[in-house]
């Protein structure tokens, strides 16, 4: 595996931490500002993803897909109050060129209801695309989710 | 004879008191109670889910060859499908007849034979068992008695039928076939949906923070389509005032909504023989997700079946699903999809499969509140007053198939006959 520089290293960290702000803050407009204009972001489960089947739980081929989901959850879709809590760990950068990499990390979303319910709603691994600079972005994000199972319903992005 | 008459008289056969007396409005409400009572719950498994009902396993496209298998359930029993070596599939209980164990813990797979991973009691893929380890004991100790009839010792087996390429299963012998058992429109519904080889596409699986039955009325319920799925209505995607109605098969066990969504379409062309349809400008930043074309003749865009008690098929523009739902105890249940296209899918039309998948499952546009609004029932009624009931007197109050009808609960109280019929209600 070919190093990165701390520069990449911490260009790609800005951007996760970013990310987590945006979704965790309830802040969600700012998440479509992350990726590129024709992104992919897509949520799948280990056991389609490990058997290629292409069904996914939420797939958004473009930017404003993202800002319609952001959309439906603000005004559209029907849920109860609910936050995310994002845990990162395990980032491995492999460079694609001098502007690209591919990056992968585990990921836990711990949610919290209005109950006082809180649970681990999804666990799994972020395999991104990122076009790195000032302000690198997400040309690819897919979620793969360790477990099959959602619980209730998932309307906040992972 | 009335409804509530029926329902005694089955019980009064049984000879036994039935444990919840029905409303004396009959299908037109639903006490409470059966979704909190843990005597109901236990009575469901025994009338409904081992009674003469038919339960969807799984595909048999997912058995294309001999020793593959899946796991699924019957309500909450543990299930085994399997394709043997002759190429019929077999269904038996999930449990090792000597202990009781799971035998196969994988939700698929291919296997020569099942074996107990606890004390290898082996079967073959007709759940005969065909060894026992240390059978004649060690050094002539120990062993089983040398009268055990290993023939006696099966897995408990499980009469299949495949209808159309579904798989269904049923511990009664004396439920009619399938097509009997859903009768003629239903079972044409069936074979509209498997007109051809099927392909799994994917799988969804979503835990229920409610009773299943919950679930059961949710999808026989066209009534709340527009409302809770407000994705439609924001989106001048669907309305209640379209072309659509409600069929009945096997007076109201099962039925099939369905709606034709021709007047939303604001682009129309032919590519390939199929009318395609393109929407924009709804207020969706890109509505590509929503492109689509007509597959079927007859021109309904979203039927939604239900095969009672637990069976959905579903299709919502080109994404064609089974929805099976198993119960998880009296307060949870998990619902398992299906996803399938067909084997001749144009790559067109996988992609639009794809991403029409944004509208289905647990985090579909119109289908997500699904997921939430059973739980809100179960938190709404716990602690009711027994005589408290739901009300589905919308559409009228009896049960008879409604064509043209959408703004109806006709179907619910299908499912309310059919339950209480097996329950002796």
């Amino acid at each position: 595996m070919a190093e990165v520089s701390d520069s990449v290293r911490r260009q790609i960290e800005a951007l996760n931490t970013r990310y987590i702000r945006a979704i965790d803050d309830d802040a969600v407009e700012e998440w479509p500002k992350l990726f590129t204009e024709d992104c992919l972001y897509r949520i799948t489960t280990r056991e389609n993803f490990s058997q290629n089947l292409p069904m996914p739980l939420m797939e958004c081929t473009s930017r404003g897909m993202l800002v319609d989901r952001v959309f439906g959850y603000r005004r559209v879709n029907v849920y109860e109050p609910q936050r995310y809590t994002h845990l990162l760990s395990g980032l491995v950068i492999e460079p694609i060129d001098a502007t690209h990499v591919r990056c992968r990390q585990n990921y836990a979303v711990i949610r919290t209801m209005v109950t006082g319910e809180m649970m681990i709603f999804s666990a799994g691994v972020y395999h991104d695309r990122i076009v790195l600079g000032a302000e690198a972005m997400f040309e690819e994000r897919i979620v793969v989710q360790e477990s099959r199972r959602v619980d209730t319903l998932l309307v906040i992005p992972i | 004879m009335t409804e509530l008459a029926g329902g005694c008289l089955l019980a009064a056969m049984r000879n036994e008191e039935p444990l919840l007396s029905w409303p004396k409005e009959g299908p037109t409400r639903a006490p409470y109670r059966v979704m909190h009572d843990p005597d109901i719950y236990r009575q469901e498994m025994d009338n409904i889910f081992r009674g003469p009902t038919w339960h969807y396993l799984c595909l048999e496209a997912e058995l294309p060859n001999p020793g593959d298998y899946r796991t699924s359930f019957i309500g909450e029993v543990p299930v085994i499908v399997c394709r043997d070596e002759n190429g019929d599939i077999n269904a038996m209980v999930n449990r090792c007849a000597h202990k009781g164990a799971l035998l196969c813990i994988e939700p698929h797979g291919n296997r020569k034979q099942f074996a107990c991973v606890y004390h290898a009691w082996t079967y073959d893929l007709k759940g005969d068992l065909t060894s026992i380890a240390f059978q004649r004991g060690l050094a002539g100790k120990g062993g089983m008695p040398k009268d055990f009839d290993v023939s006696k010792h099966h897995l408990v087996r499980i009469r299949v039928e495949n209808f159309c390429g579904m798989a269904f299963g049923t511990f009664s012998d004396k439920v009619e076939n399938v097509e009997t058992y859903l009768g003629p429109e239903m079972a044409a519904h069936v074979r509209r949906i498997f007109n051809r080889p099927v392909e799994v596409l994917g799988y969804y699986h979503q835990v229920l923070p409610n009773n299943w039955k919950l679930y059961m009325e949710n999808s026989r319920d066209p009534y709340h389509a527009t409302i809770l799925h407000a994705f439609y209505a924001t989106f001048k995607l669907n309305r209640l005032s379209m072309l659509g109605g409600v069929a009945l098969g096997k007076d109201g066990w099962h039925n099939l909504l369905y709606s034709a969504a021709e007047r939303d379409i604001q682009k129309e062309n032919y590519e390939g023989g199929h009318l395609r349809s393109v929407i924009r400008d709804v207020g969706l930043e890109d509505s590509t997700f929503l492109d689509r074309i007509q597959e079927f003749d007859d021109g309904i865009t979203v039927a939604i079946q239900s095969i009672f008690p637990t069976c959905n098929t579903q299709q919502i523009y080109n994404t064609l699903a089974i929805r099976q739902t198993v119960p998880l105890g009296l307060n949870k249940a998990e619902l398992h999809w299906t996803c399938f296209g067909y084997k001749d899918d144009t790559p067109e039309l996988r992609r639009m499969r794809q991403a029409q998948a944004n509208l289905i499952g647990p985090a579909g546009y119109v289908s997500m509140e699904d997921g939430s609004v059973g739980g809100y029932v179960q938190r709404g009624t716990a602690g009711a007053e027994d005589e408290a009931s739901a009300v589905m007197e919308m559409g009228g109050r009896t049960i008879e198939p409604q064509p043209g009808v959408r703004a109806t609960e006709v179907a619910l109280r299908g499912f309310w006959r059919a339950y209480r019929e097996l329950m002796g209600y």
